[in-house]
């Protein structure tokens, strides 16, 4: 006579337990929901000098009038990729370069309108009328990947000269820590 | 039990369905993941345009003393840019930051410390190399920079 052997019922469900999983979930949520920059950025995507002398940025003040010029390296569209700007050369064309600001690229033609338009909405308030001088009280940050041509800075800063903005910032990058 | 529940259904009689959340939670986890971006670290040179003038001509040169003009060329064939102090081509960041601060520590001398040093870069002169000067400048505390701009062109010219 054989004995039959009883299989044991597993009466209790095993369930996973989520909670802990969701505590960690919310966390990432939350660091990455602050970490994240949804505002419309001013800056373009672009490799700037380094430079350890430069004063880092304090924080803006909302009401500072401010135009961030970038200058880079325009890729894709019409012109394609630029092989020597890819393998990070020195591309010296002059049609591979762009103004943009706010994101839209202003052609060289109407740089000198668009500044002015700039400059034209906050005036200096406290001029000596006698001095017959036109000031902007904006501020011009000039933002340019490492590779630009000075010339392209430098037109931007004869312009700003003419247009009566003289507070100009150029940007720079904190260099890595030795 | 259907799905994954919170708690103790002896407990809570009323079981929440968790999974939909987690489902969106890890959603926006992705999301936000996938968009997150390390922001680089960024600072600013002041350059304040003078107000009263325009472009001005180059500094008055007294006596023998030569302004402080840094030359930059831009060379094709090298791919690099040559920088010139007075006469004399320096390739090293720190022998230019030398030789600057001996030429504008002579102007100090002649009690005239604000005289500028002067960028005078071709206009295919990378970006990089300008502010690798005025870092050098900052670096020797001298504030006062001035880009040397192209000669307007004559009046009537075409």
């Amino acid at each position: 006579m054989s004995k039959r052997r009883k299989v044991p019922t597993i009466k209790e469900d095993v369930t996973c337990n989520l909670i802990p999983m969701v505590d960690i979930m919310f966390l990432l949520l939350l660091f990455f929901l602050l970490g994240a920059d949804m505002s419309q950025r001013e800056a373009a995507e672009l490799v700037l000098p380094t430079a350890s002398e430069i004063k880092e940025n304090e924080k803006v003040k909302t009401d500072d009038p401010t135009t961030t010029v970038n200058i880079q390296h325009a890729q894709g569209g019409d012109l394609g990729k630029c092989p020597l700007n890819a393998n990070n050369g020195y591309c010296r064309l002059p049609d591979h370069w762009a103004v943009v600001i706010r994101g839209r690229e202003v052609p060289r033609e109407l740089l000198k309108d668009q500044l002015k338009a700039e400059a034209d909405e906050t005036l200096e308030t406290d001029i000596d009328p006698d001095a017959k001088v036109r000031l902007s009280a904006r501020k011009i940050i000039i933002r340019a990947d490492k590779a630009a041509p000075y010339g392209d800075v430098n037109k931007i800063i004869e312009v700003c000269g003419l247009v009566g903005i003289y507070k100009i910032e150029v940007g720079a990058a904190v260099p890595p820590p030795k | 039990m259907a799905g994954a529940s919170m708690g103790d259904e002896g407990e809570n009689p009323i079981a929440i369905n968790v999974t939909p959340l987690v489902d969106i939670i890890f959603c926006l986890c992705v999301f936000f993941m996938i968009s997150f971006k390390f922001k680089q670290l960024e600072g600013k040179f002041d350059s304040w345009l003078p107000k009263n003038k325009g472009s001005a001509g180059s500094v008055q040169v007294e006596g023998i003393l030569d302004e402080v003009r840094v030359a930059m060329f831009w060379d094709e064939v090298a791919q690099k840019t040559v920088r010139q102090l007075r006469t004399r081509r320096v390739d090293d960041d720190d022998e230019l930051a030398a030789l600057i601060k001996e030429a504008h520590d002579d102007w100090v001398k002649m009690n005239k410390p604000e005289t500028p040093v002067t960028i005078d870069a071709e206009a295919r002169v990378p970006w990089e190399a300008v502010i690798r000067v005025m870092n050098l400048c900052k670096r020797n505390k001298i504030d006062k920079i001035e880009f040397a701009l192209g000669a307007p062109p004559p009046v009537g010219a075409k």
